[in-house]
């Protein structure tokens, strides 16, 4: 986006008080205690994710975006809609590399309807290309959670009981125009084994409260952009599935990506399956991969077969669909005086100034906590370890 | 857990406790073994109830002989219903840890469909009931009256005592009054015509009992038996009731008097406003009624009504207001007046005569209820300041003592508005009150908050025909439509039914994510009982001070008697009044420690300190110099923070060791010199 209507609109947005931020953290004072707080909460979810669960891997995903009249709010710069769009960009991007073989849709609510942006597909392209579009949205009237969810719904509820069927939803008005009542709808949710989740741009709304709370999501509010974006990696993740959820072998298809050369004789470019329906989007083409089971070609992987319905995927994307179901052990926190050694963290060679520091239990190497964060949510591995090779 | 108070073992019926409970407990513990009186206001939501409730239970299990009876009188039903349910769950809690079946005896008086106890109430070691039945004289002698001398008694939620004290011993005769009670009259008079032919001997019986006077009340008195009946007053006690009104035919004679002389005082044009001499002169000089047989009156007339054996005495209602009336006129020289307004202050043209009977001292009715009892606890969760209820009550407290909330996080956030975004000052005041751009930023402020706030949002106003003024004027300027594109909107009236209809419509709007708002009235039903729990009341706005309506003749009086009597100015007693009120308003939206809301003060008049000084002290420590005086933005900005940081995560392990101790937290060194500093003595 460009920088001319951000500069305009800053004067005339909200009333900053930027020195409170520079305040001295006395004792009790209200930032001070919001932060420990939330520094808790972020260590809490780095050590909560180990330990072995069963993870719903296969997710299928609905992310409802507001675009009602709220989002038209400065607090988010330039506004709430651009900076959400922004950050669901790098959202759909990390979902798809860090669960491979998920699916992912974008539904859109405004003027007291919901729209369908894009259905539930595993190619994080068109979602970002949908995403960009969006921007020019005109935010409008009212959201309505109801239809957002009932349009969910309609396409969740014929999801195979071994996935997970999850909604997101980025809420940025207070209230929702709702065509009937929201409770039974969520009792449908329940019994569908739906998990939503809810993501609040402005302040604590009940009805999200009672909806996250019975269907086992997580409800969040936003301190700033910096928040937000933490509280999207949070779905990044897989859940742990529910108890209840049903345990299959899936059939699964390995298609070897074929090269063919246009030198070759027997080669004629065809269309790939993926392509047919939708009317854009790239046409002939002369390699790709063939289903094993009916031979259909596809460009891209992971995808649904069209034909026979084989799940294709290949080898690289379940491996890294891996790393959950093996975590990373956490690091031991301890504070900083006990160390006598070289004061610098292991991975970033920078000064431990912070008042604790983290071990790894297996190389004993040491880390700021800024690392810490970093190795548990993207690398998930030791880079000692890794660099020792005596360890195991 | 069990506690240890001062070396008197405490069953406290809950794993984790608040420091301000442990303070409240010690403090109470102090006022019981002095044997006085004590006034302790903390903040509700920090488990008052089973503070007291604990307490007193182990001090009369610790010295049975000391402390008989716990009396504790709450202010409304659902009220009496959360203690019972707090005593249930203690007792339960002693029977599991003592392993002993349970020998104390609790009872709840809610309705009138309870009300069969007499004997019991006497054995009984815990009796809840309503404050009526303590401090109204016609209920009291029923109910209270043979309650053992050594009781405590606690009235909870006491912030508005002064007025039911008042309430108790005013009269108020209208019309319709003289009028059922001349049906009243004619009946007795029948039925003693009639009891005169069958059974004349009853009568003579009567005669007999009334020559020998009122004797036996006399010793009972004297021997300390029953509770002291203000309207019962001690001379009388040692007299025989007066030939005049002996007999049954000569007493209904003399109401019959009473009741054309009363009648002919409401047949006036203009205000009159006189002392009771003035009126028992004037009683004498018209129809020859002495003062001595209208002390009588009440006592005579009870009399006659059992003799008569009449069944149903609330079909004599309004004959026994106008004998309480005689009584209560020719007893107190002091501390009453009467206004005979011919027309409502509102309506001139509408003739609709009304006798205000009106009593000016509270202390007259809750006088035996001190004298009686050994400790009385005055207690509520907004008594500031602490110093005047001893005043206006007329007693000598032991303990008098605020405390406030400990706190992980701070959930309330009092905000003083006094400008608009275009620098007008904000003020309910009456200069202003018509004034259209302070109507117009109060709807803007209102409109505002409606977009940032989630669920709902209470606003009260200072007073019913103000609210109508403003949300009239806010149509015309299409400011409600704004507001209605972002909430509901639901108005308390005057119409119990109609309001309760919308206080359900409005939780439901909270409930659904619909969002809404309600518009209310300070001295209201909403503002004195309704709770509004964490969604039911993100914020809560004050529209202006909620001062009493002034130029009602009856206040005037009673502020005059103030300044005589107490030395209270009138303006301290007006501003103590409205900041009550305020602070009860504002503090429905905080009901527990996980509960958080905004208070918004919109009124330039709050940010100086003769008024901020008075609001209670836990509200008080959280207004700082950067909340005073705010402009309609600058509250926008700062709630808008506000309710981001509040709907952060909040876990039971955050509060642990601040404002929630485990029993090991609590009997640490540290801590103990921590809670010493949470009650405020004055």
């Amino acid at each position: 986006m460009d920088e001319e209507p951000e500069r305009t609109k800053r004067w005339e947005g909200g009333y900053e008080r930027t020195w409170e931020v520079l305040k001295e953290d006395e004792s009790g004072s209200l930032k001070a205690t919001v932060e420990e707080i939330l520094f808790q909460s972020k260590r809490k979810r780095v050590t909560e994710s180990h330990g072995q669960v069963r993870l719903g891997m296969m997710r299928h995903l609905h992310v409802v975006i507001d675009c009602s009249r709220t989002m038209d709010d400065h607090d988010l710069k330039p506004n709430r809609l651009t900076a959400s769009l922004k950050l669901l960009e790098t959202f759909v991007e990390d979902y798809f590399d860090q669960n491979p073989i998920s699916q992912l849709g974008l539904i859109t609510t405004k003027n007291k309807r919901a729209e369908k942006l894009t259905d539930l597909a595993g190619n994080p392209k068109k979602h970002i290309v949908a995403l960009k579009k969006a921007v020019d949205t005109v935010c409008i009237g009212e959201p309505s959670l109801y239809n957002s969810l009932h349009l969910a719904i309609q396409t969740l509820k014929h999801m195979p009981g071994h996935t997970s069927r999850e909604i997101l939803v980025i809420l940025s008005s207070l209230t929702t125009c709702d065509p009937a009542n929201i409770c039974e709808l969520i009792k449908t949710l329940k019994s569908l084994k739906v998990r939503v989740s809810v993501i609040g741009l402005s302040a604590e709304v009940r009805v999200c409260t009672v909806l996250t709370r019975e269907t086992g999501g997580s409800y969040h509010v936003i301190l700033d952009e910096s928040h937000f974006k933490e509280l999207l990696m949070l779905h990044v993740k897989p859940p742990p599935a529910s108890s209840s959820s049903e345990c299959s072998l899936i059939r699964m298809g390995f298609p070897q990506h074929t090269v063919a050369y246009l030198s070759d004789q027997d080669a004629k470019p065809s269309f790939s399956m993926a392509h047919l329906d939708s009317s854009g989007g790239a046409g002939l083409s002369l390699g790709g991969y063939f289903c094993p089971q009916c031979h259909a070609k596809y460009t891209e992987l992971p995808v649904e077969c069209k034909v026979c319905g084989l799940t294709l995927v290949s080898a690289p994307h379940l491996a890294r669909s891996f790393h959950h179901l093996f975590p990373l052990q956490a690091f031991t926190e301890s504070p900083a005086e006990g160390l006598h050694v070289d004061r610098f963290c292991q991975a970033c060679q920078g000064e431990l100034k912070d008042k604790s520091i983290f071990t790894c239990p297996i190389c004993g190497g040491v880390f700021c906590s800024e690392c810490d964060l970093f190795i548990h949510d993207s690398l998930h591995c030791c880079p000692c370890c890794i660099h020792n090779p005596s360890n195991p | 857990m069990k506690l240890n108070i001062e070396g008197l073992l405490v069953y406290f019926p809950y794993d984790y406790i608040y420091p301000e409970q442990y303070s409240y407990m010690l403090e109470l513990k102090r006022t019981l073994d002095a044997r006085g009186h004590g006034v302790l206001e903390m903040p509700s939501g920090t488990g008052k109830t089973i503070s007291l409730l604990s307490l007193i239970v182990a001090y009369q299990k610790a010295s049975p002989l000391e402390v008989t009876k716990l009396i504790y009188c709450s202010r409304t039903v659902p009220e009496i219903e959360k203690v019972v349910e707090e005593l249930r769950k203690l007792m339960e809690y002693y029977s599991k840890q003592t392993g002993e079946s349970n020998n104390f005896m609790a009872l709840a008086l809610s309705s009138r469909k309870n009300l069969c106890i007499h004997p019991e109430l006497l054995h009984a070691n815990i009796v809840v009931y309503s404050y009526h039945y303590l401090l109204d004289p016609k209920i009291a002698d029923l109910v209270s009256k043979e309650l053992a001398k050594k009781s405590v008694v606690v009235f909870d939620e006491a912030h508005n005592i002064d007025n039911v004290c008042i309430d108790s011993m005013s009269v108020n005769i209208t019309r319709r009054t003289l009028d059922r009670c001349q049906g009243n009259v004619d009946t007795l008079h029948n039925a003693i015509q009639k009891i005169k032919e069958t059974d004349a001997e009853k009568l003579k019986m009567e005669y007999r009992r009334l020559v020998e006077g009122l004797k036996e009340a006399n010793v009972a008195r004297e021997t300390d038996v029953y509770l002291a009946n203000p309207v019962l007053p001690d001379e009388i006690l040692k007299e025989a009731v007066p030939g005049t009104i002996r007999t049954a035919e000569h007493f209904v004679g003399f109401l019959k008097r009473f009741l054309e002389y009363l009648k002919s005082r409401l047949r006036v044009h203009h205000v009159v406003q006189e002392s009771t001499p003035q009126f028992l002169k004037d009683i004498f000089d018209k129809v020859c009624i002495d003062r001595k047989p209208l002390r009588f009156c009440s006592e005579r007339l009870q009399s006659l009504l059992r003799t008569l054996e009449i069944a149903d005495i609330a079909d004599f209602s309004a004959v026994t207001l106008i004998s309480n009336f005689a009584t209560l006129v020719s007893t107190y020289s002091q501390g009453f007046t009467i206004i005979i307004e011919p027309f409502e202050d509102r309506t001139p043209t509408i003739a609709n005569p009304v006798l205000h009977f009106s009593c000016m001292d509270p202390s007259i009715a809750i006088k035996p209820v001190f004298q009686r009892f050994q400790s009385v606890i005055i207690t509520s969760g907004t008594l500031s300041p602490l110093d005047i209820y001893p005043r206006i009550l007329d007693f000598r407290p032991v303990t008098m003592a605020s405390f406030t909330m400990t706190l992980a996080r701070t959930c309330l956030c009092p905000l003083i508005v006094g400008r608009g975004n275009d620098q007008v000052a904000l003020s309910s005041k009456f200069e202003t009150r018509e004034d259209f751009a302070v109507i117009r930023n109060y709807g803007n402020l209102l409109l505002e908050m409606s977009a940032i706030v989630p669920d709902g949002i209470v606003a009260f106003f200072t007073s019913y025909v103000y609210m109508e003024n403003i949300v009239a004027s806010w149509y015309e300027q299409g400011i409600l439509e704004n507001i209605q594109r972002n909430k509901l909107i639901f108005i308390e009236t005057p119409d119990a039914a109609e309001t309760s209809m919308a206080l359900e419509k409005y939780q439901e709007a909270c409930e659904n994510g619909r969002g809404a708002i309600l518009l209310s009235v300070a001295r209201g039903k909403v503002s004195e009982g309704i709770d509004f729990v964490h969604h039911f009341g993100r914020a809560v706005i004050m529209f202006g001070v909620p001062y009493v309506y002034t130029q009602s003749r009856i206040l005037k009086a009673r502020l005059e008697y103030l300044r005589d009597q107490f030395q209270i100015r009138e303006n301290d007693f007006l501003t103590f009044d409205a900041m009550r009120h305020a602070a009860q308003c504002v503090g429905r939206v905080i009901r527990g420690k996980t509960d958080y809301g905004i208070m918004i003060f919109a009124d330039k008049r709050y940010a100086r300190a003769d008024k901020r000084g008075k609001l209670p002290r836990w509200i008080q420590e959280h207004i700082n110099d950067g909340s005073l005086n705010l402009t309609v933005d600058e509250t926008v900005q700062l709630s808008k923070h506000f309710l981001r940081q509040m709907a952060q995560p909040f876990r039971q392990e955050d509060q642990l060791g601040l404002s929630l101790l485990t029993l090991e937290q609590l009997e640490s060194e540290e801590m103990l010199k921590k809670i010493s500093q949470i009650a405020h003595q004055t």
